[in-house]
């Protein structure tokens, strides 16, 4: 099915391509849902990324938004668009599992922040999407739901926590889907399924009513298949809650006021000893961050080498702190139901009972530390920095090892402790056919300079017209 | 770190975790201490000399921390 005025397919269609069609009237919001459930149910067989699909809500939502449209009502860029959720965010009257045996029945009675506001905003919700249990231990075949598979080969994983929001993403499913990221659960996903991602500035999007896994390094921000896409959400979701501890009164930013731009005089850091030298890297990854660095510096901006700290310390902080918050979280259930809890999450969450105070404390210096590295020594410098997200291709379901939690070579942590906003965007595409990817770091509430440059390289590569083939889905489906 | 036997290290996890009061099935023993050693690893690559300046309450800029009042 297309829409009116144009070839493309309707799954094709950006956020700004299907509003601009629906307020042509060259489509409605009920045949864009009708054609996402559609593809869903001819396809999802084989990637399990929904974990439930909320084909009666969805119409209905879309029915509410033709009758906006019809009326004049315009609620803003995501009326009569198809979305869904990552399954730790709250649904009114809709269940919200975390895809654990724990919540295996939750039905919360209120909806999160960022799933009213979407609502609020006309959005079609198409339903929820699979995660890692309580968005940390995965890929895991132990858990009442089977894990989402890449859409690129599904032999291969599609990253995590937000494994269903990367692959219903790229299998054309939704043109955008949230995922939370508390050490590189947008930006995996984003990075190994060929997607947008962005985790934004710490306390620009609210938190009330996802699940948290860690108080202090949790963010909440959208997969899609285009930086403009990812731009439009932002407009959506962002906003000051008072009710969520960590939310910025800031001003929302302009999100779409450099996608048009061009990146001429921006500075550009590139710590390439960071990612060239890490233990796991494909020489394919850093040829793309290469890549991109030079589309860059041709576009005018000005690249330069520089060097950050350590990742191993990044990396210690973010997981001393990500283990020590999630395991006070899940204590009671650790104590008196244990053996709910999937292996992968037993296994790993569970570390958080050994951390001393002392050791939380010592990563909260450590944090600050870093944080001033980054933020005070190197981006009063630079406007920028670019590096890896993901170190290597998605990894194939079977070379994880079913008795120890994987350790996937992938280098987002460092922002989750820094909190400064970072995108991971396509870069290329591996000799096997997996997505590649590099990572784009800004300011604190800079996201819109991140997304011009975003743009940029999403410009220079061409990459979005290249879609994962479908026959093989269907087929397995 | 100092060099920890494998032996001396799983004992250290065990007073760990009953201190937590948790238990941890035979199965998912070697998993969580194989984890357990990173970790310690990890911790001991907190402990550096550093400044006063470097401590948990200014970890945020003020903008953040004087959210919603």
């Amino acid at each position: 099915m297309t829409a009116t005025g144009t070839t493309k397919p309707l799954h094709e269609l950006s956020i700004a391509e299907a509003g601009a069609a629906l307020r042509a009237g060259e489509v409605t919001a009920t045949a864009l849902a009708q054609d996402a459930l559609t593809r869903i149910a001819a396809l999802d067989g084989a990637l399990n990324s929904f974990i439930t699909v909320t084909a009666e809500r969805a119409l209905a939502d879309a029915a509410a938004a033709d009758a906006a449209f019809k009326a004049g009502i315009d609620a803003g860029p995501m009326q009569g668009v198809p979305y869904a959720l990552k399954d730790i965010y709250d649904t009114a009257g809709i269940r919200t599992t975390c895809h654990s045996k724990l919540l295996v029945d939750n039905v919360p009675a209120a909806d999160s922040v960022v799933a009213a506001k979407l609502k609020a905003g006309g959005g079609v919700l198409l339903g929820k999407l699979s995660t890692h249990e309580f968005a940390l231990g995965g890929p895991s075949f132990d858990l009442p739901f089977p894990p989402a598979r890449n859409p690129w080969n599904p032999e291969h994983i599609p990253g995590g926590s937000s494994s269903g929001s990367g692959a219903a993403v790229a299998a054309g499913f939704c043109r955008m889907a949230m995922g939370s990221d508390t050490g590189g659960s947008i930006r995996g996903p984003a990075a190994y399924c060929g997607t947008v991602g962005l985790k934004p500035t710490y306390g620009l999007v609210s938190r009330r009513g996802v699940f948290p896994l860690s108080y202090t390094l949790d963010h909440c921000g959208p997969l899609s298949w285009t930086v403009e896409d990812t731009a439009i959400t932002m407009e959506v979701i962002t906003g000051h809650d008072p009710l969520d501890p960590a939310s910025a009164d800031v001003p929302a930013p302009d999100f779409r006021s450099g996608l048009g731009g061009d990146v001429s005089g921006l500075r550009i850091a590139l710590p390439r000893h960071f990612f060239a030298q890490a233990e796991g890297v494909s020489p394919e990854v850093v040829a793309a961050i290469d890549n991109a660095a030079a589309l860059l510096a041709k576009a005018g901006a000005i690249v330069e080498e520089v060097t950050i700290p350590d990742y191993e310390l990044f990396n210690a902080v973010g997981r001393v702190i990500m283990f020590s918050e999630a395991f006070a979280i899940h204590e009671k259930d650790y104590r008196e139901r244990p053996l709910d809890f999937g292996r992968l999450t037993f296994t790993r969450m569970i570390l958080g009972a050994t951390t001393s105070a002392a050791d939380l404390t010592q990563a909260y210096r450590l944090r600050r530390e870093l944080a001033v590295a980054v933020n005070h020594q190197l981006l009063k410098q630079y406007d920028a920095i670019l590096c890896a997200s993901a170190l290597a291709p998605a990894a194939r379901f079977d070379s994880m090892s079913g008795a120890f939690p994987p350790n996937w070579p992938i280098q987002t942590m460092p922002f989750n402790v820094t909190g400064n906003p970072a995108l991971s965007m396509p870069a290329g595409f591996s000799a096997s056919g997996l997505p590649l990817s590099v990572q784009i770091v800004g300011r604190p509430f800079d996201e819109p300079t991140v997304l011009r440059i975003g743009a940029q390289i999403e410009t220079a590569l061409a990459l979005t017209g290249l879609r994962p083939a479908t026959a093989a889905l269907k087929q397995a489906a | 770190m100092s060099e920890t036997s494998t032996a001396d290290l799983k004992l250290e996890l065990e007073v760990l975790l009953r201190r937590a009061e948790v238990a941890v099935p035979e199965d998912r023993m070697d998993a969580v201490l194989s984890g357990y050693g990173d970790l310690k690893r990890m911790c001991a690559l907190l402990r550096q000399p550093r400044t006063a300046a470097a401590e948990p309450s200014n970890t945020f800029s003020l903008v953040t921390l004087m959210k919603g009042v």
